[in-house]
């Protein structure tokens, strides 16, 4: 194996591990835009399910007939967190809704454990074993189908924001709340709208990851700091930056791992440190991002 | 643009619904502060109608208040439709068009998905049947007549629109409402003099062809004045004078007392 | 006039109260370990040393307004730095405390800087990552650190001379440290320093223009708050004699938010009530499950931020307010009937008097 399919192949698989990335940076995104809030739960609720997932696959229900009622649960779920939790701090300074989202991050954690125990569970891999040959470089299915699901949810969610009469209304009312109301749009079912969609997102990438990492109720904390480092590279306020940023970081970090000696295999979550540090000091609004971070 | 049933009316107060909007003993404010003190006035349907006093005298709060932006205790009723204790999205969903001061476009969304917002309540989400979308390019149309700057940048986010352009543009989303009852809150704040003028006869054609009721906020007296049929000053959230536009305009001791102090009190806002 | 000697009288009687309090906790305190059983002392202690992390928090959070997830790391850094030195250069015990402090409060300054151009918003996502970062980081100092494996070091032993038990020889050391931790805490919020923190939580910008210098302010609290999590590390250090890379993985740094939420934010003895949950809310709740402490912080963190944003502290503090209150409404009238009423002052008089105090405190409450 040459040098450059070598370092193919590493992208290749950095793609793979960037593709849920770029999907829980994605749900991020959408509930920054939506409330100005970062979700620090984000991780937990596509942790919570992919349990869910978990439970139906694991009671007879087919993978691919388990994905579409655990993705209806999530946005269900998303909906009731931004009602139940999100809704009584919406105008409180931001250090309360951090702090919320933190509570919210250990308690679905703690919920997790407390209904399926913190034993590590296997996940069904839904896609079949062996993979493709493409000029030396091998492309393994699983990594072509984290790849083609990802890239099908974001060209929905593309097509529901600029093709609908519905994301138009979701993105006014993001974009100005008052002003949106004064037109007549519903914002606070838009916002349970838009965390609904960000629950649904993030379980695309919970279900996707899970097969790889075993199903526990820690999964999704690396996760999640790679899915920070995508949204702060791309953007707090890009969709588009989420994907990119997502991407980026998946091929930073396993051609960091696999060829930056020091950082080797067990540092190389310093990976997405480093990244979230350098864009805040060069660019603190990302590669996407229009609106500059709030400088001291 | 109400549905041409009735009679229009030319000139003010020839109404055949002098009672269309009924403000009565309104008072609001925000928190312990309570702005105003207890309003009393009347629009007719298919009337301009100004709202002048000094900065702090209430005006925007009262515009606030009828689009439901603050809470407000007495009655406003809008063709004998309550409004008081309703929301924002409600009050629009029964007619009410409110400009905020400052424009509120939504800057990322284009000119004309701006528009499209504002046909929204109309249109509702999931409805989008042929007529609907045929309705709704004939408003588009019908908006982009009287402000033919924004038919040019109709694909042009709002925020890279001028100042002026993007009043305007908020003035066309209001309208995309099909609204009852228009209400501009400072319409000129920020804007030179000639393109205000513009604005003023826009506002002007759009009451005298659709025969919508305004409502307007205005600092510059004189400007409004022209347009309206009827003014109300305001003072420390009172109303201290009301009548037929003109009448005030002409009535140099008023000029003097309130709109001298409006003028004089506008260069610190 | 009368109002204004009673304030000064009950000003005089709540300093008295104060000093009588003061005195009481304090023999409280350092009696407790002669009572209680020599577990009991041992998780006490950890208590202490949590305070002392808790308040270092408070510094950031509490007065600065600035989020950081990742406190535990510094905890860590003051943790390793006591251990290594007890492991490869047999240093004294008291020795490590004040490198660990210097070591920490260096580290801090050096995170303040990138933390000065960052809203509070991405400091917590800095700080988080640098958390989940660490453990990892130590394993791989393994010749240093002793990797996973950690290290076991020493613990702190009783002079021959005090005829004390470990246990109680440790708990009065902590507390001592303890003391002096809080006390300096307390100074530090009412120098300058403090003052300027406040101004620059309540309005940056405001603040600035008063002259203020936020940046060096803004870094000196970064360094300060992390200087105590590493005392609290380094005593921590001390009272287990053992530290290992997971002990203090990102969980115990959302945990000591979580302990200073619920203890109560921007109050002084917050970190004490905050530091008593983290240690027992853990120790009983997992008798019901592993997954009980979690539950209970998770919810208690939501439901503080909803009814209490000031925590346990500020509820505590609120009922106080509402004792005094009543004291004082009913001391002043007590002393009013006996005199004969004033040719000046009429029967409606007191009323608007009284109604002065029991409006204020709820008006800076709010602040």
């Amino acid at each position: 194996m040459s040098a450059v399919t070598e370092v193919l192949q590493q992208v290749v698989e950095g793609i793979g591990s960037g593709a849920v990335y770029a999907s829980l940076a994605l749900a991020l995104v959408l509930i920054h835009r939506f409330t100005g809030i970062v979700n620090f739960a984000q991780g937990e609720l596509a942790m919570i399910s992919t349990y869910v997932a978990w439970q139906l696959v694991s009671s007879g229900m087919s993978f691919w007939l388990a994905l579409p009622v655990t993705l209806a649960v999530s946005f269900v779920g998303g909906m009731l967190v931004e009602r139940i939790v999100i809704r009584p701090v919406r105008n409180s300074p931001e250090l309360t809704t951090v702090i919320v989202t933190v509570g919210l991050f250990i308690f679905v954690n703690a919920m997790a454990g407390l209904i399926w125990s913190f034993t590590v569970k296997d996940f069904p891999q839904p896609f079949p074993d062996g993979g493709i040959d493409l000029a030396g470089v091998r492309v393994d299915w699983s990594t072509l189908g984290i790849i083609v699901v990802v890239a099908v949810v974001m060209g929905l969610l593309y097509l529901l924001f600029q093709h609908t009469s519905a994301g138009l209304v979701m993105r006014a009312a993001a974009c100005n709340p008052a002003s949106a109301r004064l037109s007549g749009i519903r914002v606070g079912r838009v916002l349970m709208l838009g965390w609904g969609l960000a629950a649904t997102v993030g379980a695309v990438s919970g279900v996707l990851v899970a097969p790889v990492l075993f199903l526990e109720p820690n999964m999704m904390g690396g996760v999640l700091i790679y899915a920070f480092a995508a949204a702060t590279l791309g953007g707090f306020d890009s969709p588009v930056g989420a994907v990119v940023g997502g991407v980026v970081v998946g091929v930073a970090e396993t051609l960091a791992g696999a060829y930056v000696g020091v950082i080797g295999a067990d540092l190389k979550v310093g990976v997405p440190l480093v990244i979230i540090l350098a864009v805040l000091l060069v660019r603190p609004q990302g590669l996407f991002g229009r609106a500059a971070v709030e400088r001291a | 643009m109400s549905e041409p049933t009735t009679t229009a009316p030319t000139e003010a107060g020839a109404s055949a619904e002098p009672d269309f909007l009924k403000v009565s003993g309104l008072h609001a404010g925000y928190g312990q502060a309570r702005v105003l003190q207890g309003l009393d006035f009347t629009v007719a349907r298919g009337e301009v109608c100004a709202i002048l006093g000094p900065n702090g005298a209430g005006k925007t709060t009262t515009m606030r208040a009828l689009s439901g932006m603050v809470r407000g205790q007495g009655s406003v009723t809008l063709n004998g439709t309550e409004l008081l204790g309703r929301s924002p999205e409600q009050a629009a969903r029964l007619g009410v068009a409110h400009v905020p001061e400052g424009r509120g476009t939504f800057n990322d969304l284009t000119v004309e998905e701006n528009l499209r917002v504002g046909a929204h309540v109309r249109t509702g989400r999931w409805r989008r049947g042929r007529a609907e979308r045929a309705v709704v390019a004939a408003d588009l149309e019908r908006i982009y007549d009287y402000f033919p700057k924004l038919r040019d940048r109709s694909r042009q986010t709002a925020g890279s629109l001028s100042g002026g352009e993007q009043q305007m543009l908020a003035i066309g989303r209001a309208l995309m409402l099909r609204p009852s009852l228009l209400l501009l809150d400072e319409p000129s704040l920020g804007l030179a003099p000639l393109v205000t003028r513009e604005l003023f006869e826009i506002v002007r054609a759009v009451n005298e062809e659709e025969r919508t009721t305004v409502v307007v906020v205005e600092q510059n007296a004189q400007l409004a004045l022209d347009v309206a049929h009827r003014a109300h000053v305001l003072e420390a959230g009172r109303l201290v004078l009301s009548g037929p536009a003109a009448e005030i305009r002409e009535d140099g001791q008023v000029a003097e007392v309130y709109l001298g102090v409006s003028v004089r009190a506008g260069k610190n806002g | 006039m009368r109002t204004i000697l009673t304030t000064l009288g009950t000003g005089r009687a709540r300093s008295l109260r104060a000093a009588l309090t003061a005195l009481l906790a304090a023999a409280v305190a350092v009696g407790a370990p002669f009572y209680f059983a020599p577990f009991q002392v041992f998780q006490l202690t950890m208590v202490l040393l949590y305070a002392v992390a808790l308040a270092g928090l408070n510094l950031l959070v509490g007065f600065g307004g600035q989020i950081s997830l990742g406190h535990g790391a510094f905890f860590a850094a003051g943790a390793y730095t006591a251990a290594v030195m007890l492991d490869r250069y047999d240093s004294a015990h008291l020795a490590t405390l004040p490198v660990a402090a210097a070591g920490c409060f260096l580290l801090g300054l050096g995170f303040g800087v990138p933390a000065l151009r960052l809203r509070g918003l991405y400091l917590a996502l800095v700080t988080l990552s640098f958390a989940v970062f660490l453990p990892p980081l130590l394993k791989r100092l393994e010749p240093v650190t002793g990797g996973s494996m950690g290290l076991t070091v020493d613990k702190l032993q009783p002079p021959a001379w005090s005829g004390l038990a470990e246990d109680q020889w440790m708990y009065l050391v902590v507390l001592a440290v303890t003391a002096v931790a809080l006390l300096l805490a307390r100074n530090l919020l009412r120098s300058r320093v403090g003052r300027a923190l406040l101004a620059l939580r309540d309005d940056e910008s405001a603040a600035e223009v008063m002259g203020v210098r936020l940046s060096l302010h803004k870094t000196l609290a970064f360094a300060w708050s992390a200087m105590f999590a590493g005392v609290a590390g380094c005593l921590y250090t001390w009272v287990i004699g053992f530290v290992s890379p997971d002990s203090f993985s990102f969980v115990l740094s959302i945990t000591l938010l979580a302990g200073l939420v619920v203890g109560g934010l921007a109050s002084l003895y917050g970190p004490l009530l905050g530091a008593a949950f983290v240690m027992y809310v853990p120790s009983v709740a997992q008798d019901v499950s592993d997954a009980a402490p979690g539950v209970v912080f998770g919810l208690l963190i939501i439901a503080v931020m909803f009814v209490a944003p000031t925590g346990l502290a500020g509820l505590a503090g609120r009922a106080r307010d509402a004792a005094t209150r009543r004291l004082t409404r009913t001391a002043p009238a007590a002393g009013r009937t006996p005199e004969p009423a004033p040719t000046t002052a009429p029967a409606a008089d007191p009323a608007p008097a009284d109604a002065e105090p029991v409006g204020a405190p709820p008006r800076t409450e709010k602040e």
